[in-house]
């Protein structure tokens, strides 16, 4: 079994055990099962889904890092949540604001894109989480 | 002799006061151990990225980021000072607003151009009644402080180091050292000087003999880890002064009620006295017109 333990600045969300953990990466998703080599990666905004026997659980990270060694899957992301909890009005209200807002210079243009990014993330998880 | 009445009088409201010391003590006990919890929550977070530093340095990446390096001359400069919204704390609020006071007149001398904020009710009208400029208060900091409040303040300095237009953050704070000792702290948060994250990171012998694969590289991995890592330091900073103001008020309540409980003895005996010496003046008088009517 794959130890899968997420951990945000406020506190250890997450500390359980899982087949598989499928993660957003900073450019997709990644899937590690057992045995997965070393890896260190960036995280994007998206689902983090964990798989243990036929149990499948969802929760929402906000970016950070993942680190995978020995069967020890460690998340350190800013927000960590069950795709339940999230709320879809006030994502929608940030792509909103983010897509309306000008931006002018690469930091404020890549700031935006990562507003918009988190927040499409957001509302596609809170949407998928009411359809189920 | 005073009057045994307006010795009562005194005893009770001194029975009062202590009834409400108590109270606030056994309060600051109960949200100590919260903001204790919530401390001690926070810890594997600041672990994790330290362990995630090393093993980037292991990888042979020479650490080097615009947050690390001091720069050349420094010419605008911001202070933070961490006090808490409430009195009643001892030596809390009063420590940091002499410490906080001597850094910003030390910066003052130093540097040009440099911008005070502070959080806390108390240490913002400390400095107002020395007539000092606030450039940004903030009161909304209780015995919980948020990530995402943090955060936002966070991304502010941030933002502020990258575009120029602070060179320097330094913050005084109340460190916690443990129950027993808190100490005020002055810290320059930016530049951020090293990863390390701080003395208390013990260089760990390697855990994994690994190559670990980076995605997409160790750069760009680093990129990430400064800034997050130095949101994760004033964090830890908020959280600090949030454990250490309800300590002073637990021992600044504890002290109050044992000063209480010794006024109501002594008053207790001194009005024991005056009563029990006005019944004697009383019989020496009755007997006394007894004697007279023989």
């Amino acid at each position: 079994m794959l130890q899968c333990i997420v951990v945000t600045p406020e506190a250890t969300v997450l500390d359980t055990e899982a087949e598989f953990v499928a993660l957003p990466l900073y450019d997709g998703e990644i899937g590690i099962g057992l045995g997965h080599s070393p890896l260190i990666g960036r995280l994007g905004y998206g689902e983090l889904r964990l798989r243990s026997g036929e149990e499948t659980s969802s929760y929402y990270a906000d970016g950070g890092f993942v680190q995978v060694a020995d069967n020890v899957v460690s998340v350190l992301t800013e927000r960590c949540l069950p795709i339940t909890e999230l709320d879809a009005e006030v994502a929608a209200e940030q792509l909103r604001s983010a897509l309306s807002r000008s931006a002018s210079g690469e930091d404020q243009v890549a700031r935006r894109q990562r507003s918009q990014d988190q927040a499409r993330a957001q509302v596609r998880l809170a949407t998928r989480a009411v359809q189920r | 002799m005073a009057h045994p009445r307006e010795l009562d009088k005194r005893r009770k409201s001194i029975r009062n006061i202590r009834k409400i010391t108590r109270t606030m003590e056994l309060i600051a006990t109960a949200r100590f151990k919260k903001a204790m919890d919530r401390a001690a929550a926070a810890t594997p977070y600041t672990q994790r990225i330290t362990q995630l530093v090393t093993d980037l340095t292991q990888a042979g990446l020479t650490v080097s980021h615009p947050l690390l390096e001091q720069r050349e001359t420094t010419e605008r400069a911001a202070l933070l000072l961490l006090t808490a919204n409430r009195g009643l704390c001892g030596g809390f609020n009063g420590n940091l607003i002499r410490t906080g006071l001597r850094q910003w007149e030390k910066l003052n001398e130093t540097v040009p151009a440099c911008r005070l904020e502070i959080a806390g009710k108390r240490g913002i009208s400390g400095f107002k009644f020395r007539g000092q400029q606030i450039a940004q208060e903030f009161t909304h900091f209780e015995d919980k402080p948020s990530f995402a409040e943090v955060d936002v303040i966070a991304n502010r300095y941030l933002d502020e180091y990258v575009a120029g237009k602070i060179d320097r953050l330094d913050i005084v704070y109340m460190k916690f050292h443990g129950v027993a000792r808190q100490q005020v702290a002055v810290e320059t948060l930016l530049p951020l000087g090293s990863l390390a994250g701080g003395s208390t990171a013990v260089p760990e012998s390697p855990t994994h003999e690994s190559q670990y694969e980076f995605l997409p590289s160790p750069e760009s991995i680093l990129e990430e880890v400064v800034p997050t890592s130095f949101k994760a330091k004033l964090f830890k900073c908020f959280l600090d002064s949030a454990v250490s103001e309800q300590v002073a008020r637990m021992v600044a309540m504890k002290a109050a009620t044992e000063n209480a409980s010794e006024l109501i003895k002594s008053l207790s005996m001194q009005y024991n006295r005056a009563r029990q010496g006005r019944i004697t003046s009383e019989l020496m008088d009755l007997i006394g017109g007894v004697e007279a009517l023989k």
